[in-house]
């Protein structure tokens, strides 16, 4: 055993672990939901310092070759997605303490699938081979459509349940017929060499790459919810517990993102242009129905969810600028991720504590007048919705920005123009949430939980985050500001290239 | 000099109104707090006045490193049109303070104030792309607050037109700033997105060109409001707060046209000297278009909206004359009418608190209850319909020549149309103020001691400025100068 690959590989194995410990813990009685709940913390932490060991280290390896034979890789990009996933793995459950604790209705096992659902994530980020990505994405998905559905007596959330695993298994399964004529094509599902293989095949006929490609990207696209496999998000969001909500709109996006730009920037690299032209129609339908579904809301769960639809637009403009300016997209991707992360963590979770203790809609209206009685928590939302819109001074402009200024250095000025005509919308939808809270006198708003405990503590500190990571280091020395996690990021994008 | 002063004047405010957000400091204290600081702000911009050197280069310059892997520099400086935009704003917002002093009675207003304070020195100074619009739009968010929280009528509808209006503009100039960074990363091979290494650029093409002034263009012309851009106007101003209005009127939109000389002269200079005639052309337009739009209000507000955009058309064509004269003449009018019409919505603010909202029709006999009032309304209001005495005259005069020397037939009609003013504001003062005609004014109460002397200062600059205009035209024409000769490289013709 090589303890120096092994240390590589312990956050995904203290996930997996702490994962298997807890389902064997959920049948004592003794233990409460609250001792299950900082027993999740202390294994997600644990993870997170294992792994912010190896933060900002260039550096590409296949730990335990003997055992895993070279399936599972563990580079700087690996990394740097882990941190973000364990953080959001971290933050979903400092959040989700008041929202679990409240709801009586929830179940020990719970956190267990919690922590399978991360620990897939992360399997996912690791793959080298096609079938491992598979079974990451599973592990994940399935865990989520428990999670979903967990309060079996509310018909919405078995509706959403149901709903998102009927068409998850169907694009699962897309995924499998790509791996199997990307096999077909190439001999192999290994990443690394199925890239040599299209090196090899670039002039003569890569059909059956391209098809297995193609499918392969279907699925990549339900996941993130782009144009035409989205309409699931709005139901399947709006239906799942809040915490949950954040969870996959902030996480498993990462996640997926991780393992598609691995392949896209290293093994389909030769062929990717081909998909060029379909992306360019996907991202400006993605944008314009992103928008189109948020501005109609009326229920507050549902915009953040139809917004999600937008920020992946968003995404996919970098993802199609890679082609050309491939360092500063694909760490703008990266960047993005973070900024969408602690925005949409942070409104979510923020909504799921103010609306814990009633079973309400959420809707704009319930939110008239909010300011005027809890002045924190209306700023902090107001910095998330800002931050969400792109306005200068939030970690979200700077996001923007990179993927805006990537964009134009492809050549792709159109989609920085589409891009920046639904932030436009955006602002609409944003700010009158912002305008609802503040210009209207009173509230009718009741039994909002006063501040505090640890929810709220997490959720100050995302919201100076944001605002930290909008001003960038000048301000603040020494603190991980805008310089250092997109030179990370450009960091982790290297280590991809290293053979 | 010290350098550092930009920074102070940028950043003081806004570090008080984190400071006031945090202590449990009432409304009155942050008002006195505000007040003071706004004082400071005066001396220094004072300090840097006196110490100004007359070359028309960018003084004071501060350079730090802020996003450096794009490159991005925390960049501010000041030249002779700065300047004078400093120097107004400076005087102005203490004004403004002790003519709102007891018309507001909320701690978040004042707070505002101090943000949007910080937020337009931010604007003035930028050197850098990027910087400059973040503070672009960090100005919004706090006159978002102002209008939103304390206008009145639709008010929530109107906060969102006009946030979802302006942004409209500068989202596009977003794009535009960031072509032009990316152009100048493949043209040098490195990020840089610092005015002066932006003007160096040579390889955009002339089509691309246009839709990158077009769009700058439209950022600012939606702020100003030049002609087809104003239909935000009427509603935000009638809806407003006063001191809403009077930072949009008087400080914002004056602004729009610093930011046009700033960026679109030095990127641009070709273009802004090809779409000149256009531009001069609906600068002209607009005051004719609005002059008479504010024949026909009812409502001094909205006839002062109008009025106030009719005034920023002539700005524009000023601006775009591409001679010493008329650009002088276009600073000259920024600061003259930035001055006479802040002055006036404030009077007009200080009228609706002692009467409620009124037509002209149901106004009247306000001259005999309260002289002051009626004295500084005069003033103010000669100043803008120009006449002699005033330094609306002078930047008027000087426009006119401007244009003039640009074109002929463009003098003679800007000559003739100049005077629409004078037929609004002359009815409207005489209907609305000396005219006794039966309507009840008792509630009207004189002007007190502070807000008298609130606008003593603006009266003093009216008549020093309109009676020996060198002593101000000094300090900005070597900067002109250098607009002309080396940028637009037109010869130099005072």
């Amino acid at each position: 055993m090589n303890w120096l690959e092994f240390s590589y590989l312990l956050p995904l194995f203290i996930i997996g672990c702490g994962a298997v410990i807890l389902m064997l813990l959920s049948p004592v009685e003794r233990l409460s939901m609250e001792n299950f709940s900082v027993l999740t913390f202390v294994f997600l932490t644990m993870a997170l310092i294992g792994n912010l060991y190896y933060f900002g280290e260039l550096r590409t390896s296949f730990p335990l070759a003997n055992i895993f034979s070279n399936m599972i890789i563990d580079d700087s990009y690996a990394v740097y997605f882990d941190s973000i996933l364990l953080s959001g793995g971290v933050v979903t459950s400092l959040i989700g303490t008041h929202y679990f604790q409240t709801k009586r209705k929830f179940k020990k096992e719970f956190f267990s699938l919690f922590l399978f659902s991360l620990f897939g994530m992360m399997l996912l980020v690791h793959a080298n081979e096609l079938l491992t990505a598979f079974i990451g994405l599973e592990i994940a998905s399935l865990s989520l459509y428990v999670m979903i559905g967990f309060q079996k007596f509310d018909t919405r959330r078995v509706e959403a349940s149901y709903q998102y695993l009927v068409l998850g298994s169907i694009s699962g399964v897309f995924f499998l017929l790509g791996t199997a004529l990307i096999y077909a094509g190439t001999g192999t599902t290994m990443l690394g060499e199925i890239g040599y293989a299209v090196d090899a095949q670039v002039g003569k006929d890569t059909s059956l790459v391209l098809i297995g490609g193609t499918f392969i990207l279907m699925t990549f696209l339900f996941k993130i919810s782009a144009f035409p496999f989205h309409n699931w998000t709005l139901d399947v969001y709006d239906g799942s517990p809040l915490p949950v909500t954040a969870f996959m709109a902030a996480t498993f996006k990462v996640a997926i993102f991780g393992f598609i730009l691995r392949i896209m920037l290293v093994d389909l690299d030769p062929i990717r242009e081909m998909w060029d032209k379909l992306f360019v129609f996907i991202i400006i339908a993605t944008l314009m129905y992103g928008s189109f579904m948020a501005v109609i809301q009326k229920s507050l769960k549902r915009m953040l969810a139809a917004s999600s639809i937008v920020h992946t637009g968003y995404l996919l403009i970098a993802f199609v600028s890679i082609g050309v300016a491939g360092e500063s997209a694909s760490s703008s991707i990266i960047y993005y991720l973070v900024a969408y992360f602690l925005s949409a963590m942070g409104a979510f979770g923020l909504i799921s504590y103010i609306t814990s203790n009633d079973q309400l809609r959420v809707t704009y209206e319930d939110f008239r007048g909010f300011a005027h009685i809890h002045p924190y928590m209306a700023a902090m939302l107001s910095i998330f919705m800002l931050s969400l819109a792109g306005l200068p001074g939030t970690i979200g402009f700077i996001g923007k920005f990179y993927i805006f200024t990537g964009a134009i250095e492809a050549g792709y000025t159109v989609l920085a123009v589409v891009g920046v005509t639904a932030t436009f919308v955006s602002i609409y939808y944003y700010f009158k949430l912002i305008a609802l809270m503040y210009f209207y006198p009173y509230s009718d708003l009741e039994n909002v939980p006063p501040l505090r405990g640890i929810t709220p503590i997490t959720i100050g500190f995302i919201a100076i985050a944001v605002i930290a990571g909008g001003l960038g280091n000048t301000f603040i020395a020494y603190f991980p500001g805008v310089d250092f996690l997109i030179d990370n990021a450009r960091l982790s994008y290297m280590s991809l290239f290293i053979k | 000099m010290h350098i550092g002063i930009l920074s102070i004047i940028i950043f003081l405010p806004m570090a008080v109104a984190f400071l006031m957000l945090i202590l449990p400091i009432k409304q009155q204290g942050t008002r006195n707090v505000a007040f003071v600081v706004s004082l400071v702000i005066f001396f220094l911009a004072l300090y840097i006045y006196n110490n100004f050197q007359l070359t028309g280069y960018m003084q004071l310059r501060e350079f730090y490193p802020w996003i450096q892997t794009y490159g991005i520099h925390y960049s501010v400086g000041i030249d002779g049109f700065s300047l004078i935009v400093l120097m107004l704003i400076a005087t102005l917002i203490p004004s403004a303070y002790l003519l709102l002093w007891n018309n507001e009675r909320s701690k978040i207003y004042w707070v505002s104030m101090l943000f949007i304070q910080s937020g337009i020195s931010g604007t003035l100074f930028s050197l850098d792309l990027i910087l400059f619009y973040f503070f672009w739009e960090a100005m919004l968010l706090p006159v978002f607050m102002i209008i939103g929280l304390f206008g009145s009528g639709n008010r929530v509808f109107s906060t969102l037109k006009v946030t979802i209006y302006t942004m409209m503009g500068s989202l596009f100039m977003f794009v535009s700033i960031l072509y032009l960074g990316v152009a100048f990363y493949y043209e040098f091979g490195s990020w840089s997105f610092e005015l002066n290494d932006i003007v160096q650029i040579t390889t955009i093409s002339y089509e691309h060109k246009i839709l990158l002034f077009l769009s700058f263009m439209l950022a600012f012309a939606i702020k100003i409001p030049l002609f087809p851009f104003h239909s935000w106007l009427l509603e935000t101003y009638s809806n407003s707060p006063t001191g809403g209005v009077f930072l949009l009127s008087s400080i914002m939109a004056k602004l729009g046209v610093y930011a046009l000389v700033r960026f679109v002269l030095p990127i641009f200079p070709e273009l802004f000297k090809e779409f000149a005639p256009w531009l001069i052309g609906l600068g002209l337009f607009g005051l004719l278009y609005f002059g008479i739009a504010a024949i026909s209000q009812y409502n001094i507000k909205k006839m002062f909206a109008y009025s106030s955009a009719s005034h920023l058309g002539f700005i524009t064509a000023g601006i775009f004359s591409l001679n010493a004269v008329g650009m002088m003449g276009g600073a000259f009018l920024v600061v003259a009418h930035a001055i006479s019409t802040g002055g006036l919505f404030l009077l007009v603010g200080i009228m609706e608190r002692n009467l409620g909202i009124r037509s002209i029709s149901a106004l009247g006999g306000i001259a005999k209850k309260a002289p002051l009032f009626t004295f500084f309304f005069a003033i103010m209001l000669l100043c803008i319909v120009g006449i002699p005495g005033t330094n609306g005259f002078v930047a008027e005069l000087l426009i006119i020549l401007g244009l003039f020397k640009f074109n002929v037939y463009v003098g003679v009609i800007a000559a003739t149309t100049v005077l629409v003013a004078a037929s609004y504001m002359f009815w409207m003062f005489q209907k609305a103020i000396l005219e006794n005609r039966g309507n009840d004014v008792s509630e009207m109460i004189d002007l007190n001691v502070k807000e008298v002397l609130g606008l003593l200062p603006l009266v003093g600059l009216i008549i020093g400025m309109g009676i020996y205009p060198e002593w101000f035209l000094y300090k900005i024409e070597p900067t002109i100068q250098h607009y002309l000769i080396d940028i637009l490289h037109i010869g130099a013709n005072v």
